[in-house]
């Protein structure tokens, strides 16, 4: 996305053309003046340094919150207390993080909320991708009419479904029940979905489609063997949001999930907090079990994620 | 399968370009193809969102406890107690601070953090990493954390500031009118800087070099260069920003949840969560279902230019 409108910026700047002539490489134009520019350059140089000390130290004081909790999970309840938050440890455990496994009941709590990620965001995504290739590539009444209708969802809050969606699921004996919850999160997760998958699919040159076709592919198989290939990229983004929405969602599964054997981690930590309220370094490493995971694999995967926001915010 | 039977047509030699599925010869099974994909997605989302909000509209205009089978209709009447509701006053007004704080300030400070991270050194990818971390936490362990910060006796944020001399301002920060409901959006904050400091990043990326170099040979200082050329160079960006956050202030609810439960009294509740405590803690679901109905007309009506403008570039 990033390089194309570069190249068009760098040719498209007409006051650049009159000194590209004495100055080939246009980057290194400020050399060129002589001896103001070296003390430019210094100045510059420190002017850098001060700002990466600056932006450094802010990411220090960003990120502090974590290192406390870190810190404060790896030390005895009484040593905290004794010490302070804010302190260096003098006694080092682990024992704290069985505790909160074992009074969270997050072993539950995980099994669940990953069968659900297994589950949904696969569904999910497959059929996003299958609307939004009707939408992008087909031929289709309505075509316009359809995008808007599902692309509008994104603004709609969830609870305004949840009292009807709560009589509909206990109707079919479905509240508090991990399946039960499965087709509201995907109806609600499907407009960003559609939105940036079909805006990527419309990219896929029809001529290409065109040739699939002419060798005797129909729209079936031209949608799994040449539209999703090449989609791979947005379909593993879409796929990363999607997860990351529906491990952290809240609301729905507050008000649907009721018993213990069925809570997802936000519900696990939500009533796991309650009851660490005062023991304030078990309550760390509760909420580092919750957390270390996620952040462990946004690490791994942030190339993603970085990327799919960018597209996805932006037209595709 | 059914792709076979649709390519028996013979098509000529010719390409037909772009305009090739009108040139094909109609037969019914064609035109339904594009429905068997559209269907399994469309069903869903009318059958889990539209139709529950459709039903929403009808609830909203019922006594109804949601849970009995008794129902009557009382037409406007919840949407009249809304007016009588001094919490429905305080939620509302709840909800515009909390737009304007958790969007104004995220904005600001990705793009300063943008602007910064821009220049090509090592330590720029690790401290974008580190600035956007926050947003990928669920909310409620978000909430948690800074719970824990805040603790009035034990918590961090009152021990620092007691030992650099400022233990006048050590307070209960959650338990207090005064202070409960920034003390809640500072976290959001937190969260929510992330991402417009992501789209800002990509943004700048498309800034020519030559605007700046121009600039600064015709002697303009880095702070005019920041705002004759960065910032309104960035307008696209700052206008899905603005509406993204805008949509997603709305749904305001996990935070606010987790942290104060709408408390100390009213004093942070917001449209989501006092819309949640009438439905699920005084059983007044139909009153609960107003609320919810007034919120999403507005959120829908704050979020349809930005989906008119997606649709219609795509």
């Amino acid at each position: 996305m990033t390089s194309p409108t570069l190249d068009a910026g760098a040719d498209g700047a007409p006051p650049a053309r009159g000194r590209s002539a004495d100055a080939p490489s246009r980057s290194a134009a400020g050399r060129t003046d002589g001896r103001p520019g070296s003390r430019l350059r210094t100045r510059r140089r420190l002017e850098g340094g001060a700002v990466t000390v600056g932006s450094v130290l802010a990411a220090l004081v960003w990120i502090s919150p974590l290192i406390l909790l870190v810190v404060s999970a790896l030390r005895p309840l009484s040593d905290f207390l004794s010490n302070g938050p804010v302190s260096w440890p003098q006694e080092l455990t682990l024992a704290n993080f069985p505790e909160a496994w074992e009074a969270g009941q997050f072993g539950t709590a995980y099994l669940n909320s990953t069968i659900l990620l297994l589950v949904k965001v696969p569904l999910g995504v497959l059929v996003a991708s299958l609307l939004a290739y009707a939408l992008a590539k087909l031929e289709f009444p309505f075509r316009n009419v359809i995008l808007f209708t599902v692309v509008l969802g994104m603004t709609i809050p969830i609870y305004i479904a949840i009292v009807p969606l709560f009589t509909m699921l206990r109707g079919i004996g479905m509240t508090d029940s991990i399946a039960g919850i499965i087709p509201p999160y995907i109806a609600f997760g499907l407009p960003l979905q559609v939105l940036i998958l079909q805006a990527f699919f419309r990219r896929v040159p029809e001529e290409l489609l065109e040739a699939a076709r002419i060798d005797g592919a129909g729209d079936v198989r031209i949608f799994a063997r040449v539209v999703l290939p090449l989609s791979v990229p947005a379909l593993v983004t879409v796929a990363i949001l999607d997860g990351v929405a529906t491990w952290n969602e809240l609301f729905l599964a507050l008000s649907l999930l009721s018993s213990e054997e069925n809570r997802t981690i936000p519900l696990g930590l939500l009533n796991f907090q309650g009851q660490f309220a005062t023991n304030y370094t078990g309550l760390a490493a509760g909420i580092l079990i919750a957390v270390v995971p996620i952040l462990v694999l946004y690490m791994l995967l942030q190339k993603y994620i970085v990327g799919g926001l960018t597209a996805g915010a932006t037209k595709g | 399968m059914i792709a076979q039977t649709i390519d028996r047509t013979p098509r000529g030699a010719g390409p037909v370009g772009a305009s090739g599925a009108t040139a094909r010869p109609s037969t019914p099974r064609l035109r339904l193809l594009p429905f068997a994909f559209a269907a399994p997605a469309l069903l869903l989302y009318l059958g889990f969102l539209v139709w529950p909000a459709l039903q929403a509209l009808w609830i909203s205009l019922t006594d109804w406890d949601g849970l009995s089978d008794q129902q009557s209709f009382i037409g406007l009447g919840n949407y009249a107690a809304m007016l009588e509701d001094p919490v429905v006053g305080i939620a509302a007004w709840n909800n515009v601070l909390w737009a304007l704080v958790t969007i104004a300030l995220p904005m600001t400070l990705g793009l300063l953090l943008a602007v910064v991270l821009n220049r090509k050194s090592r330590t720029s990818p690790v401290l974008r990493t580190i600035f956007y971390a926050p947003a990928v936490l669920p909310l409620v362990s978000i909430a948690s954390i800074w719970a824990w910060l805040y603790d009035p006796s034990d918590g961090a944020i009152n021990t620092i500031l007691g030992a650099v001399g400022l233990s006048g301002l050590e307070q209960a920060w959650l338990g207090q009118d005064s202070t409960a409901l920034w003390s809640v959006m500072i976290p959001a904050v937190w969260v929510r800087t992330g991402f417009p400091m992501l789209l800002y990043l990509a943004a700048l990326q498309s800034i020519p070099d030559e605007l700046y170099e121009a600039a600064s040979m015709d002697g303009a200082t880095r702070w005019q260069q920041f705002w004759r050329i960065t910032v309104p160079s960035l307008k696209d960006t700052h206008y899905i920003v603005l509406a993204l956050s805008l949509i997603e202030s709305f749904k305001v609810f996990d935070l606010v949840y987790a942290m104060t439960y709408g408390g100390p009294g009213y004093s942070t509740q917001v449209m989501g969560t006092w819309m949640y405590a009438n439905v699920f803690q005084y059983f007044e679901a139909g009153y609960g279902t107003a609320i919810a109905v007034v919120i999403t007309l507005v959120a829908i009506a704050a979020g349809i230019p930005y989906v008119r403008s997606q649709v219609k570039s795509s």
